[in-house]
């Protein structure tokens, strides 16, 4: 059933950006973007599945229109989010370990000497 | 036709550069900077020789990767195209490139780990490239987040300070929430569509709007106006402006926040082609007047020098996006012309601010003053810089803000409604204050008396004037000959974006568009009337004469101060006027326009204390702000 799946997606970007909003600690901020960007990858995922489908492997000239397989472009989207998601949280923690150096907190109420 | 490689080979020369500057350039300046000025000069040139076939003869050029064509009608490989707006956003930001590489050089010579700048400079030119000139959306996704990528690096450069490694903080927490929603529209689109190609995209989805297109639309305009810094997700660029190098928040203003405005007018003009829709005309130009008003006052109150124009630059994107939020040809060239000039003239300022940090040693408005008696020609080009953003004429800012003034009471008169006439009552009210604004930078940095601590400034290097000098000249002349600036490039990257057949058929076939439904309509030439600039440059001139005559023809000895007799020994008997021996009584920044402060303390309580600092409260914004805009787009669009 995809629908769980889009629910799932939706359920879990949600989840990342009421993270980030409410949570005071700057990891756990920082764990807020890595599930938005988690439930962005199931949602793109899910678009191409087509339960039942096969390798996605033609010559145009096979194309029919009962053709039936897996949308390949979603996969290779998907792939490449997911490595920029990690390259988000690896230079988001590194961000935090310098933050933490110089501040020595990790609370973001904290973290606030550029205002006004 | 050999031209058609150009743009990819520009890009690739951008991220070819970055990856030697890895391999080659770990230790030594000379390769390092050989490498970056080879590349973002055969960038510019690379760029710039597609003027001839693009602006002047109308050629969208398109670029199949791997030769991929589409077949049967159906995109299936990445294709980047060319069309005029999108090369005229490349040609401001190769200049912008190629200039700040000039002025790195002198600049950052004090730092350590120079070869990290230079990739990063690379990455970030090259994304920033890449961005302007793809036609996928997917790609678009990918060069955004290149760029933000090495902004962030950029911005935490110097992360021995406190500000730099938290402005990029909050940098990388807002803008990933940018990409991420950028990345959710562009996969709705992909499941409604089935193809990532914007011109294929532009063709289906012209007044096909479901439900799912819709929200797309809304995530990817909220994405991309947090890469704009458009109100309310303006937080992270003010701190990173000033926390960043002064080369590099140069690249920021100049071209990173062009490539969110770049963004979304390809979005709203070509992909969506969602401009006659009379409510996100008034959302687009609601947040324009907003983030116009919220920037000015916010940058009145600042006391340094990179974080006040910081707020400026938020300040002048709200004039681009309210211009291209009208949905008029006349608005959008207005608008186009001001980012343009936005690039030139923020840019020069950003070059006199570093100048000042590195000579002077700090950006604080309250420690500096009498530095025009030190760096006469940093002055000038901060003068010329200052009256262009303050729109006086002959400069090129009241050029492009006189356009948007015409196109705001054009709107009114046309749609009807009273309230796009109080656009232009609002525009003039920013422009009036940025004009406060600078006055007060000036007077704090530039003129009044010189502290002793900065008696022995010195004027900046020659190789960092020459970028400077440039950006004046080219402030000038694109002020007084608005009208070939508008002939060669504001028109034909404003006919791209209202027409866009010629852009959909290059890429997708002859015929494409017209079986799609897809017409050209027909726009008058941008008139810029009631206004000559040779005429207020003659009237600068004769008040400047007159001024000159009656300074020479003054009484030249002008009698004599009588003063005390103080060559007496104990001053026991010495004539007591007042006070003490001569205090210096410099007007600082934060001095100078304290009544309306006071007038307004209510406000700037309240806008100060909403900028509180806390990473939270400004995703709280920006997920707020999205919410309104998705809001606003299902309630409306239909």
């Amino acid at each position: 059933m995809m629908i769980v799946n889009y629910v799932a997606s939706v359920f879990l970007v949600v989840l990342g950006l009421y993270t980030i909003v409410t949570k005071k600690n700057i990891i756990k901020i920082v764990i807020g973007t890595g599930i938005v960007d988690y439930g962005i990858n199931l949602f793109i995922v899910s678009i191409g599945f087509n339960d039942g489908g096969t390798a996605p492997i033609f010559k145009m000239s096979e194309i029919l229109s009962g053709a039936y397989f897996v949308d390949p472009v979603p996969q290779a989207l998907t792939l490449t989010s997911i490595v920029i998601g990690a390259c988000v949280d690896a230079m988001a923690l590194s961000l935090c370990i310098k933050l933490y150096k110089q501040y020595k907190t990790v609370n973001a109420d904290e973290i606030r000497r550029l205002h006004g | 036709m050999s031209y058609i490689h150009f743009p990819v080979l520009a890009v690739m020369l951008l991220f070819m550069g970055a990856f030697l500057t890895v391999v080659f350039g770990r230790h030594n300046q000379g390769v390092r900077v050989g490498i970056c000025t080879v590349t973002s000069v055969g960038a510019f040139a690379l760029i710039a020789a597609l003027i001839k076939p693009v602006m002047l003869g109308g050629e969208v050029i398109s670029y199949w990767m791997g030769n991929w064509s589409p077949v049967e009608g159906y995109a299936i490989g990445i294709g980047y195209e060319v069309d005029q707006l999108g090369l005229f956003f490349a040609l401001l930001v190769v200049a912008t490139v190629l200039l700040s590489a000039i002025y790195s050089i002198k600049y950052m010579e004090n730092d350590s780990s120079l070869d990290f700048y230079y990739v990063l400079f690379q990455m970030l030119a090259g994304g920033v490239l890449g961005l302007v000139l793809t036609g996928d959306v997917f790609n678009m996704f990918i060069m955004i987040e290149i760029m933000t990528f090495s902004a962030v690096g950029l911005t935490a450069f110097r992360n021995h300070k406190w500000g730099a490694v938290e402005a990029a903080f909050k940098y990388l927490i807002i803008g990933s929430i940018g990409s991420s929603m950028v990345l959710f529209g562009v996969a709705i689109l992909y499941a409604q569509c089935h193809t990532l190609n914007m011109a294929q995209l532009s063709s289906i989805l012209s007044g096909n709007n479901s439900p799912a297109t819709i929200m797309a639309f809304a995530l990817m305009f909220t994405g991309l106006a947090v890469k704009a810094f458009i109100v309310p997700f303006h937080a992270p660029a003010a701190d990173s402006y000033a926390a960043a190098p002064t080369s590099i928040s140069m690249v920021f203003s100049g071209m990173v926040n062009k490539a969110g405005v770049y963004g979304m007018i390809r979005l709203v003009y070509i992909i969506f082609r969602a401009m006659d829709s009379s409510a996100l005309q008034m959302l687009m130009v609601v947040f324009g007047c907003v983030t116009m008003f919220v920037g000015v006052t916010m940058a009145l109150a600042q006391h340094d020098f990179k974080r006040l124009l910081a707020f400026h630059s938020i300040s002048q994107i709200g004039y681009v996006i309210t211009a291209a939020g009208l949905g008029t040809a006349l608005g959008l060239t207005g608008g186009l012309f001001h980012a343009m000039n936005h690039t030139l003239f923020k840019g020069l300022l950003f070059l006199c601010a570093g100048a000042v940090l590195k000579q002077a040693g700090t950006t604080n408005l309250d420690q500096l003053g009498g530095l025009s008696k030190r760096m006469p020609k940093t002055t000038i080009c901060f003068l010329v810089g200052a009256f262009s953003i303050s729109g006086l004429p002959p400069f090129n800012g009241f050029a492009s803000k006189w356009l948007i003034y015409q196109a705001a009471f054009a709107k009114a008169v046309e749609s009807g409604k009273i309230i796009y006439a109080f656009v232009t009552v609002i525009a003039v009210i920013v422009s009036v204050m940025t004009l406060a604004s600078f006055i007060k930078v000036t007077q704090a940095a530039f003129f009044g008396q010189l502290p002793a601590r900065l008696n022995d400034v010195q004027e900046a290097p020659t190789l960092m004037l020459v970028p400077m000098w440039i950006m004046s000249i080219l402030c000038v002349l694109s002020g007084i000959f608005y009208n070939v600036v508008d002939k060669y490039l504001l028109a034909p990257a404003t006919d791209a974006a209202i027409n866009v057949t010629n852009y959909i058929d290059t890429m997708m076939g002859g015929g494409y568009a017209a079986a799609a439904g897809v017409r050209n309509i027909a726009i008058a030439p941008a008139e810029f009337s009631y206004w000559n600039p040779i005429l207020w440059l003659v009237l600068f001139i004769v008040v400047l004469a007159a001024a000159f005559i009656v300074m020479i023809t003054g009484k030249s000895d002008r009698g004599e101060i009588l003063c005390a007799e103080t060559d007496v020994e104990d001053g026991k008997y010495a004539t007591f006027f007042s006070g003490e021996h001569s205090l210096p009584s410099h007007v600082a920044g934060s001095d100078l326009f304290w009544g309306f402060k006071k007038d307004w303390k209510k406000y700037f309580h309240v806008i100060e204390g909403l900028h509180s600092g806390i990473v939270s409260d400004y995703a709280l914004w920006a997920v707020a702000a999205s919410a309104v805009i998705v809001i606003v787009m299902f309630g409306f669009m239909r």
